[in-house]
């Protein structure tokens, strides 16, 4: 527990000098790639635990992070501005801002738990698709509501707080609060993997009639991992929409759904070092492969480079760029000479 | 679990190390250097719908070359920096972050879609630089922010205007409405009409929305025409409304269809041309007006890229033309110069029309009504807004 802590104030004092640092000497362009990617991250480490760890595969993700993404909003918008309105955009409390991202993350941990619960009697492809009418469910169903604002969804979310010793320079402070989310669920995550309950959730992944023989209780463990993964898709949802200050139904189709997956399978299913670098690599490689489109003047060209990266990668490597395995220091110290085997 | 620090202390160095852009201070937006003037456009340039990016560019490329041969503004010439948005509204925020940071951009133009459009408009409110839609219609794209604009009618007007074309020139009373319910576009546009020809005295006899990308209309149609409406309403992209006017005229039902600026397209006499005869739609500007303007653009434009223009890329060629008047007007290529410019903007002669910005940052200006019969268009009305009043 104290090491928990301690490790959670070092990532927020990490956090805050990587803000510091990048709003001193980086281009906002850069940072802004960045704290896509760290919503990216947040995302696919805590898909991973339902598709990779207990090997339930979902196609749902979007509906949890639409879910976060809305109430977050509203929760802000109802407590910094009173009411729906227009006009320029404001600074939200930081009791808001915590509170809208807690409501956000609960709220779609609920929707886990409806969407976990058939989970108990669907498998593999039965479930992908019940998973991806959920998403598309709750997507229409945001559409249609005329008070958040129908199709072009709601406006003026408020901007993440400042904090103490950060200016409002151009990024504002959305790399600290996107990266503590990331390593708060890197963090939980790992320790999960590695606990009595991970460990139940990868027996289940291997064979599910052995897990429960061994005792291990497999309809409630297969919710829990759905309401886990909601809870931070919820929270993404949240940061998100703090980040982008609208958000519309159609940001969450099943595309994106799909794209989280990718991310995973391409990292490695099952590796949080995967999820993450999957991540960085479907986030990152479109935007990088902008300035050769402009240049080029072939627009279209990422999405051909992109598809072609992922058709290379499963004939060479099927199973991502990982596999199961994940990066650490003892990885490191086998590696380096001398080291302790 | 040391790696979950190891990972964050990797991830930093790694993309510290590939980046090349360091913040360079001090150069602070000010729209490029002495002799040129930034322009950033965001646009759909490839994606779903590439086709309304690449002709809105094109109206813009041909306004800004034929601006720059004329020896700039006040000497300065204008630079195009166009990103492409790939139809995805989140792009849009991106790349305004791009244009506004990294381009330093005086103004910006952009997008299409209201979507793209409302996404972007926060970034360059706060980086203090006006943004021009050229033709975002919906109505909360200008209530972003108070240095956001745009040139092109919105889509309550367009929805009053068809209503009041309806009941007060054609003389009907009884209207029916189809429309897609998930689209923000076609739903509102239903809504204005509906308010808006009920306030008349009015009746709607009969609403069957439709929702997502469906072909056939069979349900909806037969729902109108057991109603029995002297006009029916259909605020429709072109692709759809060829569709619905088979499946109408396959029922039996000859009423003309209205519609909105979403029918107009070089194919949509090809489409729907016989289906749709009699019908009308209202748009910004009538192709066949004798206007010197007018036609000098169709000609230029027609000899430029080989093909007929659209709407879209007579509004992107006016969004440049208005720049350049609100820089007139502002007295200098300075972010707030222009904005301050825009605000300014009276009775500005364009390809789309007469118009000048009102208070909340939009185009007051008159809506033409086209008549479809044969294989051409022909202009019936042209509807103002004060005649709304």
């Amino acid at each position: 527990m104290a090491k928990t802590v301690g490790l959670l104030l070092a990532g927020l004092v990490a956090c805050y000098g990587l803000n510091w640092f990048l709003a001193e000497f980086i281009e906002v362009v850069y940072v802004d790639y960045l704290n896509l990617i760290g919503i990216a991250i947040v995302l696919a480490v805590g898909l991973n635990v339902i598709n990779g760890l207990t090997g339930q595969f979902s196609l749902g993700h979007a509906g949890f992070m639409a879910i976060g993404a809305f109430v977050a909003g509203l929760v802000s918008i109802q407590l910094t501005y009173g009411e729906m309105s227009s006009g320029p955009l404001e600074l939200a409390g930081l009791g808001t801002f915590l509170l809208s991202l807690l409501l956000a993350g609960l709220a779609a941990a609920v929707l886990g738990v409806v969407v976990g619960a058939p989970a108990l009697r669907l498998k593999g492809d039965y479930l992908a698709i019940a998973t991806l009418g959920f998403a598309e469910i709750t997507r229409i169903l945001l559409t249609a509501q005329d008070s958040l604002g129908g199709p072009t969804g709601i406006k003026r979310i408020p901007k993440m707080p400042l904090l103490p010793g950060t200016g409002a320079w151009d990024g504002g402070t959305s790399v600290f609060w996107i990266f503590l989310v990331v390593f708060t669920i890197v963090l939980f995550s790992a320790r999960l993997q590695r606990s009595t309950y991970g460990r139940a959730l990868i027996a289940i992944r291997e064979n599910e009639l052995a897990a429960e023989t061994m005792g291990v209780r497999a309809a409630r463990m297969k919710v829990m991992a759905f309401v886990y993964g909601a809870f931070f898709a919820g929270i993404a949802g949240g940061l998100y929409a703090h980040y982008q200050h609208s958000v519309r139904p159609d940001d969450f189709t099943s595309i994106r759904s799909i794209e989280v997956v990718v991310m995973l399978v391409l990292g490695g299913l099952g590796s949080i070092t995967g999820a993450v670098l999957g991540a960085v690599a479907v986030t990152l490689v479109p935007q990088l492969l902008r300035p050769l489109e402009e240049q080029l003047q072939v627009n279209g060209l990422s999405m051909v480079v992109y598809a072609l990266l992922l058709i290379l990668m499963m004939i060479f490597r099927p199973q991502g760029i990982f596999g199961q395995r994940e990066l650490s220091l003892k990885l490191f110290r086998r590696i380096l000479p001398g080291g302790r085997k | 679990m040391r790696y979950a620090l190891t990972l964050l202390i990797a991830l930093t160095a790694l993309f510290s190390a590939s980046l090349t852009g360091c913040k360079d201070k001090g150069n602070d937006a000010g729209g490029g250097g002495a002799d040129e003037i930034r322009v950033g456009v965001f646009l759909s340039l490839s994606g779903a719908n590439a086709d309304f990016g690449k002709t809105t560019k094109n109206g813009i490329d041909l306004a800004v070359e034929e601006i720059n041969e004329a020896g700039g503004i006040n000497g300065k010439k204008l630079v195009i920096i166009a990103k492409d948005t790939r139809s995805k509204p989140e792009e849009a925020q991106t790349v305004a972050k791009q244009l506004a940071s990294q381009d330093k951009v005086a103004v910006a133009i952009g997008s299409v879609e209201s979507g793209q459009s409302i996404k972007a408009a926060p970034v360059f409110q706060e980086a203090g630089i006006p943004m021009v839609s050229p033709s975002s219609t919906n109505p909360d794209v200008t209530k972003q922010g108070d240095r956001i604009f745009r040139v092109c009618y919105l889509d309550d007007f367009q929805g009053q205007a068809c209503a009041a074309f309806a009941y007060k020139d054609l003389g009907f009373r009884k209207a029916a409405l189809i429309y897609a319910q998930d689209d923000d576009y076609s739903k509102g546009l239903a809504q204005y009409f509906r308010e808006a020809f009920k306030g008349m005295g009015g009746s709607i006899v009969e609403e069957a929305p439709f929702q997502g990308d469906v072909s056939e209309f069979k349900d909806q149609v037969s729902k109108i025409a057991a109603a029995g409406p002297d006009v029916i309403f259909a605020p429709v992209y072109y692709a759809k409304i060829g569709l619905i006017a088979r499946d109408f005229r396959k029922q039996g039902v000859t009423v003309p269809l209205v519609g909105g600026d979403g029918w107009e397209s070089p194919q949509l006499i090809q489409l729907a041309g016989e289906t749709l005869e009699g019908s009308y739609f209202g748009y910004h500007y009538d192709p066949d007006d004798q206007d010197a303007k007018v036609q000098g653009y169709l000609k230029a434009y027609s000899a430029k890229f080989g093909s007929d223009p659209n709407s879209l890329s007579a509004l992107g060629y006016d969004a440049v033309y208005a720049v350049k008047l609100a820089i007139e007007l502002g007295g200098g290529s300075s972010a707030d110069q222009i904005t301050e410019g825009l605000r300014k903007i009276k009775d500005f002669k364009g390809v789309t029309g007469t118009f000048s910005i009102d208070e909340n940052r939009n185009a007051k200006k008159s809506i033409t009504m086209l008549k479809i019969g044969g294989s051409n268009l022909s202009k019936v009305k042209v509807i103002k807004p004060e005649d709304l009043k």
